[in-house]
């Protein structure tokens, strides 16, 4: 055996055989074992209480898989953990389905699955199935992960993106555009001054904490793709509110915003992968924000904005200097511009 | 205190300062042009046009250069695109302005090798890395880009790069402003001319025009501030009936601009004519390759076999670009014109008056 089929992903390792088989026992069981995936089977037999749950599913294509401060695997793990916490429930369950190039090497697999066992146990979920394949190389970029999750809702919780009404306040957990600017320079190479980390993280135990603590929450979201600007917009029309939003109040690191301005893109439509935006009565709305606050992943938390009866559907924002403007749906991806 | 650099030039309390004084001064009903793309979206994104007095009306002129790149210049990418073993590289934005057929991102989803990069630097490594293919760089933009791509053909030239080239389509501020005031029905009161490319004309390079026309010009920078001042310097110009050609930049911009740049950008390219899309050939305005550097020419290398094409029925992109529109104007707009279904590159462009109406409305 060579250097190189000792060290990468081969056919082999997908074909069902005795590759795949240690692929699965020696690299992937050891990392994501628990009561549930070691019984082998063809699907996870768990008992859950009573009650509605919440199901989510969300595939992974990241470009680069390692960036700074996270990789493919963990956003992948806290994306659905996310998801599934944004429905107001509290998840238990995920699923992975794992797609590799023939050729990724085996150290990059590894640290990929490392750390979405990291992820896992972090959140508290387990990996209770999941799936490998190995596809020949040119047939996918590196790693895809399909990632799909559970969750048991509360008693009581009731959250969803029609559930917004006038006179409400809009929290995001803290500042803009991070997640999307990290993939950003890593993949073009571009150097910056300033850290520029990912803030993929998991946000359920903060989700948690809020609903608990027996405020009402009326809509709760994670900004990703498309970011703040087009999250709310999407929530704007689901509940026939108008919203509007204050420049000053936005949180936003300064290197994150120089970046920004550097290519001329609006912090607003960039993604994130660990905030959430919280749609909260405004009686409510300082209690919810100390919450947050209080959490590991909501330091810089704040009350951006307020839902109004005024231009139902549209998002506007208050510039820093006074005037008004609206934040429309992002269309297409934001291109940097030319000088 | 403690407000940074960029923080001073956002500043609100200075704003309003400006915005009541513009508000106190200006009675004269004026039509303003902001020449610049970013001016134009600086504009949008900070809500400056509702913070004026209606006495004034901003209006957008030729100042993003994927707006004004031509529709056979726009082919002539797409064209290469279709050339065997050629990587097209482009500027983002470029990237979905339609030709007459197709777009360089549908090219480039139709399997060509179309790369978007950040700097014509970029493309000259990707030429390194990649010998056995032509490298063609889409050379669009100002007097800000021109002399970063003049330096890359240089450097490909010293270090026998010989697979990059450049299709080239820059053009001028000056000469495009010149033919705006001669082009009739026009009438502009004043000029908010571009900070960036006015980094390396210097003020010096208005003053032909400036002369000739005696339209109010001051130059300036992308913050809110720096916007609200230039405004107010043409409302003080204008109700005095003194008109000058001011630098509201001094921070970045010099009377005699950047020579080094300019002479970087002379001793790669000589002054040549150039179609504007939407307004067409304005004498002067363009940069063609010298004869020394022909070899870096990609129109001369292959055989494109481009036809004139109409630009589309019905696009008032040139009036627009010309301030005789605005796009709410135009009666493709927002009916059959969108960013994700462009008729014309103003609605394409980050930096077009289309997409700025469009987007923050
Ligand atoms: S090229 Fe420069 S001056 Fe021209 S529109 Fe863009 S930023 Fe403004
Ligand atoms: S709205 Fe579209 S068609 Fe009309 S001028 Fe603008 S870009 Fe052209």
């Amino acid at each position: 055996m060579n250097a190189e089929t000792n060290n990468t992903i081969l056919l082999d390792h997908g074909a069902g055989g005795k590759a795949s088989h240690a692929l699965f026992s020696k690299m992937i069981l050891p990392l994501f074992s628990n009561e549930y995936l070691d019984m082998g089977d063809d699907g996870a037999v768990y008992s859950v209480p009573a009650g509605r749950m919440a199901f989510s599913t969300d595939s992974y294509v990241v470009d680069p898989i390692f960036f700074n401060g996270g990789n493919i695997g963990d956003l992948a793990v806290n994306g659905t953990v996310n998801d599934i916490a944004m429905c107001g429930a509290i998840p238990l369950y995920i699923s992975v389905g794992l797609i590799i190039e023939e050729g990724l090497p085996i150290n990059d697999f590894q640290e990929i699955i490392k750390s979405m066992a990291t992820a896992a146990d972090r959140a508290g979920v387990k990996i209770v199935t999941g799936d490998t394949k190995v596809v020949p190389r040119g047939k996918a970029d590196k790693i895809f992960i399909n990632t799909s999750g559970v969750g048991m809702i509360p008693e009581g919780v009731n959250v969803s993106g029609s559930r917004a009404l006038p006179g409400d306040k809009i929290i995001l957990s803290g500042t803009m555009a991070d997640h999307g600017i990290a993939i950003l320079t890593a993949r073009e190479g571009l150097t910056f001054d300033g850290d520029l980390k990912t803030d993929s993280a998991p946000l359920n135990h903060m989700v948690k904490m809020i609903l608990s603590s027996g405020c009402e929450v009326h809509v709760l979201r994670d900004p990703t793709r498309g970011g703040v600007g087009t999250t709310l917009n999407e929530i704007a029309s689901q509940s026939g509110v108008g919203m509007t939003l204050f420049e000053k109040d936005l949180p936003i690191k300064k290197p994150v915003n120089g970046v920004c301005e550097l290519l001329g893109f609006d912090p607003l439509y960039i993604a994130n992968e660990g905030k959430l935006l919280a749609i909260v009565p405004e009686k409510q709305a300082s209690k919810v924000l100390d919450l947050i606050k209080a959490d590991t992943f909501g330091k810089n938390a704040a009350i951006i904005g307020e839902v109004t009866d005024q231009r139902p559907g549209k998002v506007f924002l208050e510039t820093a200097i006074g005037g008004q403007r609206l934040v429309d749906m992002l269309t297409g991806e934001q291109l940097p511009r030319i000088c | 205190m403690g407000l940074t650099y960029l923080e001073k030039f956002r500043d609100p309390s200075l704003a309003k300062n400006l915005v009541t004084a513009i508000h106190k001064e200006s009675r004269l009903t004026l039509r303003l042009m902001e020449v610049c793309g970013t001016h134009t979206m600086a504009i949008f994104r900070h809500g400056i046009r509702n913070i004026l007095p209606e006495t004034i009306t901003l209006l957008s002129g030729p100042g993003c250069p994927v707006c004004v790149t031509a529709q056979k210049d726009i082919d002539a990418f797409v064209a290469v695109s279709r050339q065997p073993d050629v990587i097209v590289t482009t500027f983002g934005d470029l990237m979905r302005v339609p030709g007459s057929g197709t777009t360089l991102a549908g090219q480039k989803g139709a399997g060509a090798d179309v790369r978007m990069v950040y700097s014509v630097f970029d493309a000259v490594t990707i030429a390194r890395q990649n010998p056995e293919k032509q490298v063609v760089f889409c050379a669009v933009g100002f007097e800000t880009t021109i002399p970063t791509i003049a330096a890359a053909v240089l450097m490909a030239a010293k270090e026998k790069v010989t697979n990059f080239s450049i299709y080239g389509a820059n053009k001028l501020t000056p000469p495009a402003l010149a033919a705006l005031m001669t082009t009739p029905g026009v009438s502009i009161d004043g000029f908010i001319l571009p900070g960036h490319v006015s980094v390396i004309t210097g003020v010096d390079a208005y003053r032909s025009v400036f002369e000739t026309h005696k339209v109010p010009s001051v130059i300036t920078g992308f913050e809110p501030i720096d916007i609200l001042h230039a405004v107010l310097m043409l409302v003080r110009q204008n109700e005095s009936g003194v008109p000058a050609l001011e630098n509201a930049y001094p921070r970045a911009v010099r009377e005699s601009g950047n020579p080094k740049a300019r002479e970087v950008m002379h001793q790669v390219f000589t002054v040549g004519d150039a179609a504007w899309r939407g307004i067409g050939l304005i004498k002067n305005s363009g940069m063609e390759l010298k004869p020394d550097f022909k070899a870096f020419d990609a129109g001369a290398q292959f055989e494109l076999n481009l036809t004139d094409v109409a630009e589309p029925k019905g696009c008032a992109c040139g009036e627009i670009l010309m301030g005789l529109k605005t796009p709410v104007a135009c009666a493709l707009y927002k009916k059959v014109c969108t960013p994700m279904t462009p008729v014309g590159p103003c609605m394409v462009s980050s930096e077009g008056a289309c997409a700025a109406y469009y987007n923050y409305g």
